[in-house]
């Protein structure tokens, strides 16, 4: 379980993350939402502890960060490190030994290639490799569909249903709602750094055709396509 | 200029003069100097050959690239190969000049993509990364030694391993993303010391037949062989201290006017090592919440 409590975040004068109250159960998936800038990569940053903060994140380890898996939006990767050693670095980082990659490989990614030769899709790939074979218990997935093939992406969606079979917490943000209603148990909106709503499964098909109208409204008309 | 932390324009004014002095003085302590200097050059002009820019360079200049890039080359390197001639050092001059319009015949997007294969790869990244930059650096130093093995000038080979003691240091000065440090599950006393661990094997194991060979051919020079053996341990460590004192943040002038600092007085390392060790560890214990 991760509790937040009261979570707020400013750059310099500039409030990010407003009172934010959450809380993450095992087992479960859950869907932050939200446009470009509402809060969301900052948020799982907290979380993380890559940024400071005011208010309290709470959970059942004394770190949570050495039980947290995290796939960032663009992964960062050295140059002249192939796949096979980033995936290396990182295992090694949490002190697990790794034998067989070649047979863990599920994205079948050019692993003795250098990493930043990548597309990427297969950029994402490596990284979503990376942390599930350091074999944390939560999950955060900023934006894993992106750039991704089609494939892949059926691959990522069955990977987020066995974690939550395993009891894994996995927190996604995604722009692509149907792959969200189709994995999380719980989906929250976020905007201007407030989650403003919170959506179970059975509402999910209300909120994308609120989102829909929301989102698109009139703008389309406004190019008067002919 | 900026990187470093100086003013443009007071960069721009005292470079040419920190650039004679720095040369001069090579050239008066060693009588490898021009070797040296080549070496220095070549490195310098390295900078240009990066990937990317060279993949740009290629795609807005086509026929004419070729010409562009010798021409970046003779410019950049001609400060070296103007004092090279007026050490009159000739032949070096000719070599560093033949060298540059060579690199520039390379195909980088072909050369640049082929995996160099590297004993560091169970270990990443600061070795692995390195080597495969610097791998030509490993038998230009092993082929020194056996040079002054042959020739028995026991001071070309410590040049040599010293010449893979501060190849090794070069590998520290780059700062890796925060991530990469977060992920550690390590405390920040586990994560310096398994860092340090690391550089210290690595390094040993680069310069292992450099001192076999040493050790065996001038087995009289043995216990100036290990005390400059035992001086690189020490450089190494404050080198993996400082970078992480300042971390997340690129080392800046400041730090590398330490670092040369320590190479002009030694014991000075022994204030260094403890001072760094406690900063970095500051700074560690807040991306790796200790």
């Amino acid at each position: 379980m991760i509790k937040i409590d009261k979570l707020s975040k400013f750059y310099g004068k500039k409030q990010v993350l407003n009172s934010i109250d959450l809380e993450f159960g095992k087992g479960k998936i859950y869907g932050i939402v939200g446009e470009n800038g509402a809060g969301k990569t900052t948020l799982f940053r907290c979380i993380s502890g890559l940024e400071n903060y005011k208010g309290t994140i709470s959970s059942e380890y004394t770190k949570l960060k050495d039980h947290l898996g995290l796939l960032l939006t663009e992964p960062f990767l050295f140059p002249k490190i192939t796949g096979e050693e980033y995936i290396q670095l990182l295992t090694n980082a949490r002190q697990k030994k790794l034998v067989n990659i070649e047979d863990r490989n599920i994205f079948d990614l050019p692993l003795k290639k250098y990493a930043s030769t990548y597309s990427t899709g297969m950029k994402k790939k490596l990284a979503l490799t990376a942390i599930l074979l350091q074999e944390n218990n939560v999950f955060i997935l900023d934006e894993p569909f992106n750039g991704v093939d089609i494939q892949s992406n059926l691959v990522i969606t069955e990977i987020i249903k066995r974690l939550k079979k395993l009891e894994k917490t996995v927190i996604i943000s995604s722009h692509i709602f149907s792959t969200l209603a189709e994995t999380c148990d719980e989906i929250y909106l976020m905007k201007n750094g407030e989650i403003i709503r919170k959506v179970t499964q059975i509402d999910f098909d209300n909120l994308e055709n609120e989102m829909k109208e929301f989102t698109i409204r009139n703008q389309i008309d406004k190019l008067d396509l002919k | 200029m900026i990187d470093f932390g100086i003013p443009l324009l007071i960069g721009y004014v005292l470079s040419p003069f920190i650039f004679i002095f720095l040369s001069s003085y090579l050239f008066e302590k060693t009588e490898f100097a021009n070797y040296i200097y080549v070496l220095f050059a070549l490195s310098f002009v390295s900078r240009l050959s990066e990937t990317n820019r060279n993949v740009f360079l290629k795609s807005i200049f086509g026929k004419q690239y070729k010409i562009l890039r010798i021409l970046e080359n003779f410019i950049y390197c001609l400060p070296f190969t103007l004092f090279l001639v007026y050490q009159k050092q000739f032949v070096f001059s000719g070599i560093l000049n033949l060298c540059i319009t060579t690199v520039t015949l390379f195909n980088y997007n072909k050369t640049t993509n082929i995996v160099i294969p590297t004993p560091f790869s169970r270990k990443p990244f600061e070795f692995t990364v390195g080597f495969r930059k610097t791998f030509f650096v490993f038998p230009i130093a092993y082929f020194l030694t056996y040079i002054s093995i042959s020739v028995g000038n026991f001071n070309l080979g410590i040049f040599s391993m010293l010449a893979i003691g501060f190849t090794c240091l070069s590998y520290y000065s780059k700062m890796e993303d925060e991530y990469f440090v977060w992920n550690y599950n390590l405390s920040s006393k586990e994560f310096l010391i398994e860092k340090t661990r690391t550089c210290l094997i690595f390094f040993t194991i680069l310069i292992l037949p450099i001192i076999i060979a040493l050790s065996i051919s001038f087995f009289k020079e043995i216990d100036v062989l290990i005390l400059s053996l035992l001086l690189c341990y020490p450089y190494l460590i404050t080198i993996i201290f400082i970078k992480y004192s300042f971390f997340p943040n690129e080392m800046h002038l400041s730090q590398g006017i330490l670092i040369v600092l320590s190479f002009i007085f030694p014991p000075i390392l022994l204030i260094f090592i403890p001072f760094f060790y406690s900063k970095s560890i500051k700074k560690l214990n807040s991306i790796l919440n200790d």
